[in-house]
């Protein structure tokens, strides 16, 4: 382990520290007990204090933030306010829906956007150009959830070819295949909002990176040597512009995460985005903590990764520090 | 480079449109109209609402589209002396309704709706049929008639919707819709403009500070930055204004609080460069204060970039302020663009398909943007004439 690794896992642990402190604070010292939507107050002291202490919420301050951050490390989330389900059960039943709308969404956007920025990068002052332009300007200035009303009210309202809410038909179909189908026909409309969203910037970025690259000598060096153009693009100018790209895809992660509170808000899907929305509206707080921490423990490791893998792509980082 | 263009007149459009306009509408959340009425320029089938005030005994009107949505007739009756025999009518073409019997008071306050049942009861219809379309089948001369046996006084006023309403229709509550963009577009700016002000301001001060002195002090501040960099921001944003409140200004305290980090890391490394330059150290070799370089070589070097970057940030706070309040975390009370389009998605515009309550203000939040994106990239070039050649315009 050398000096770069322990900074960057210190950082990393110092994110953790500030969001679980943030966490703790947050939830105990706003206006109000944290359990006044919980109790009735025609409960009597001695039922009050009972419940209280069934939450651990009769010790001192500091004594629960320890408590607290042992509970957090060890993953025990605690109890929902609103359900009385254990917080870990209820983040575990919505965990894949999330991961089926991000992953496919961010793997989509990613592959067309680097498609469609080397196209641009390649054919300078065309069509492509030009769309990748537009659709990177829209990407920063149009609302998500706008962009998915109008893909709702017009392909679930006016033409309706998916379902307006929902990620799996109630009741849900019988037999695998057909559990399959639906939970697909459900998820291609999000999944298809957030790579229309997604792919602009991805493309603009990419162009960006290819068109600084191809203005390099060493390109003018493989033209000269008669290489094929093809190869020249994908072989001599996409590898230099490869480590930043797998840095964005790594670093884009967190705000996909964020993302999801508005996809699922939109389509009302069954997720750990909306989970959070509906417990920090809900005033469930051991519900909302929770939700928040997990997704800034995936953005911790996110960047973690992206260090990782940046070492792997770029060649000159991992040789030095081999040495 | 000319100042007026296309951006900025669309701003200064908006300005106007805010301070001129928005007065002379009158309270946004007030009901005007039934609910979901489409615009006006929309189905020309049905004809315009109808608003008219009667001060005589007989007021006529003249019907000559299909059949209304609803109607109310509101306002107050007196008669010189108790009249025995009195009533309310509206003759249609072919028949005459009694809206309701006056007789026996002298003074009466008359306020009917075509949708309340006890009416519909009185007029012998099913309390599922829809009065004002029965009323209102034929085309042709209407009039309301107050008929009674001793002089009446009478101000009433007879109200007939169609179904459309103003430039953009009403919302759920029947509320105006242009009354609430117009609205909207104040909280927009507001929040937009006030809430990367404060952020440059913080960026720029720690940035400043962090360049200058170095240190403890730098690493301190650089590693809050990275901190802060790596929390999801929608996430903690739905957090903090779930926990502290929904008012505008705590939005935009919140905004700015998680939004500064860019400035500083921008700040800080034209700090570093510029202290390090030649003609800085020159310039302290021949004896200049600190607050002289400051003032009259590292603002204006640095100021283009900064306002670049400011102006840049602005469409940030505004889809932050947007999406916080489409997910329904600000004041109920306080129309803004992203809590119309809440409003759509909670009470089922699009069961209505009702698309007059999206477009304005999604497309409203959308150009903003690109204004402030324009007007920024402006800056920019302005900072950095370099940038011209890339963009290759």
């Amino acid at each position: 382990m050398n000096n770069y690794w322990l900074k960057r896992l210190l950082s990393s642990l110092l994110v953790i520290a500030v969001v679980l402190s943030l966490n703790f604070f947050l939830f105990r010292l706003m206006p109000g007990d944290p359990t006044s939507s919980l109790l009735d107050p025609r409960f009597s002291p001695e039922a009050k204090h009972e419940l209280l202490k069934s939450y651990g919420l009769d010790k001192p301050l500091s004594q629960q933030f320890f408590i607290y951050v042992k509970q957090m490390l060890t993953f025990k989330f605690g109890i929902s306010f609103m359900s009385q389900r254990p917080v870990w059960q209820e983040l575990a039943e919505r965990l894949p829906n999330t991961l089926l709308l991000l992953f496919p969404a961010l793997l989509l956007s990613a592959v067309l956007g680097i498609l469609l920025g080397v196209a641009a990068a390649k054919g300078r002052g065309g069509l492509v150009e030009k769309t990748v332009l537009l659709s990177g300007a829209i990407s920063f200035s149009f609302p998500s959830f706008f962009v998915q009303l109008v893909l709702l009210l017009l392909l679930a309202h006016a033409f309706p070819i998916f379902p307006l809410r929902g990620s799996l038909s109630v009741p849900p179909p019988v037999g695998f295949w057909n559990l399959v189908t639906d939970k697909i026909w459900h998820m291609t409309l999000p999944v298809a909002s957030l790579v229309l969203l997604g792919f602009g910037s991805w493309a603009l970025y990419v162009r960006n990176l290819m068109v600084k690259a191809l203005g390099e000598d060493f390109i003018l060096l493989a033209r000269a040597k008669g290489i094929r153009e093809s190869r020249i693009l994908w072989r001599h100018a996409f590898r230099t512009a490869l480590p930043p790209i797998v840095t964005i895809f790594f670093l884009s992660l967190p705000g996909v995460i964020s993302g999801a509170v508005i996809t699922e808000t939109v389509f009302s899907l069954h997720g750990i985005g909306k989970f959070l929305l509906d417990a920090v509206l809900g005033h469930d707080y051991p519900a909302a903590g929770a939700a928040f921490y997990l997704m800034s423990l995936v953005t911790v490791a996110c960047n973690l990764l992206a260090d990782v893998v940046y070492t792997f792509v770029d060649p000159r980082i991992s040789f030095r520090r081999l040495r | 480079m000319s100042f007026w263009r296309l951006d900025t007149l669309f701003l200064t459009f908006l300005v106007l449109l805010t301070f001129i306009v928005s007065p002379m509408l009158g309270p946004a959340n007030e009901t005007v109209a039934p609910p979901f009425c489409k615009p006006l320029w929309l189905d020309p089938a049905s004809g315009r609402p109808l608003s008219l005030n009667a001060k005589d005994n007989i007021l006529s009107f003249t019907w000559e589209s299909k059949p209304p949505k609803a109607f109310s007739v509101k306002g107050t009756v007196s008669f010189e002396e108790v009249p025995k025999d009195a009533a309310l009518l509206l003759v249609s073409p072919k028949k005459t309704y009694k809206l309701m019997d006056l007789a026996g008071l002298k003074n009466l306050d008359v306020d009917i709706d075509s949708r309340d049942v006890p009416l519909k009861l009185h007029l012998g219809l099913n309390p599922f049929v829809e009065v004002s379309s029965v009323i209102f089948s034929e085309k042709g001369t209407y009039s309301l008639y107050v008929r009674s046996d001793v002089k009446a006084h009478v101000n009433l006023n007879i109200n007939i919707y169609t179904g459309k309403w103003g430039i953009f229709g009403t919302d759920q509550r029947g509320r105006d819709v242009f009354r609430l963009f117009v609205q909207g577009i104040k909280i927009s700016l507001l929040v937009g403009i006030f809430a990367t002000l404060i952020a440059s301001t913080i960026g720029m001060g720690l940035g400043l500070i962090a360049g200058y002195l170095g240190g403890l002090t730098d690493s301190s501040i650089m590693r809050t930055v990275d901190v802060l960099l790596a929390i999801p921001t929608l996430p903690i944003l739905v957090v903090i204004s779930g926990v502290w409140g929904r008012g505008l200004w705590q939005i935009v305290l919140v905004l700015s609080i998680f939004s500064w980090m860019g400035t500083a890391r921008v700040v800080r490394s034209l700090t570093l460069s510029l202290r390090e330059a030649p003609y800085v150290e020159g310039l302290r070799a021949l004896g200049a204060p600190a607050g002289y370089i400051l003032v009259r070589h590292f603002i204006p070097e640095a100021l283009p970039l900064l306002l670049a970057q400011t102006v840049l940030g602005v469409p940030g706070a505004i889809l932050a302020e947007a999406g916080l309040s489409f997910l329904g975390l600000s004041d109920p009370l306080m129309p803004s663009w992203g809590r119309m389009l809440h409003e759509a998605q909670v009470f089922g515009a699009f069961t209505g398909g009702a698309w007059w309550l999206i477009f304005p203000p999604g497309l409203g939040i959308a150009s903003l943007c690109l204004a402030f994106i324009s007007i920024g990239r402006r800056f920019e070039e302005m900072a950095d004439p370099r940038l011209k050649e890339m963009t290759g315009r």
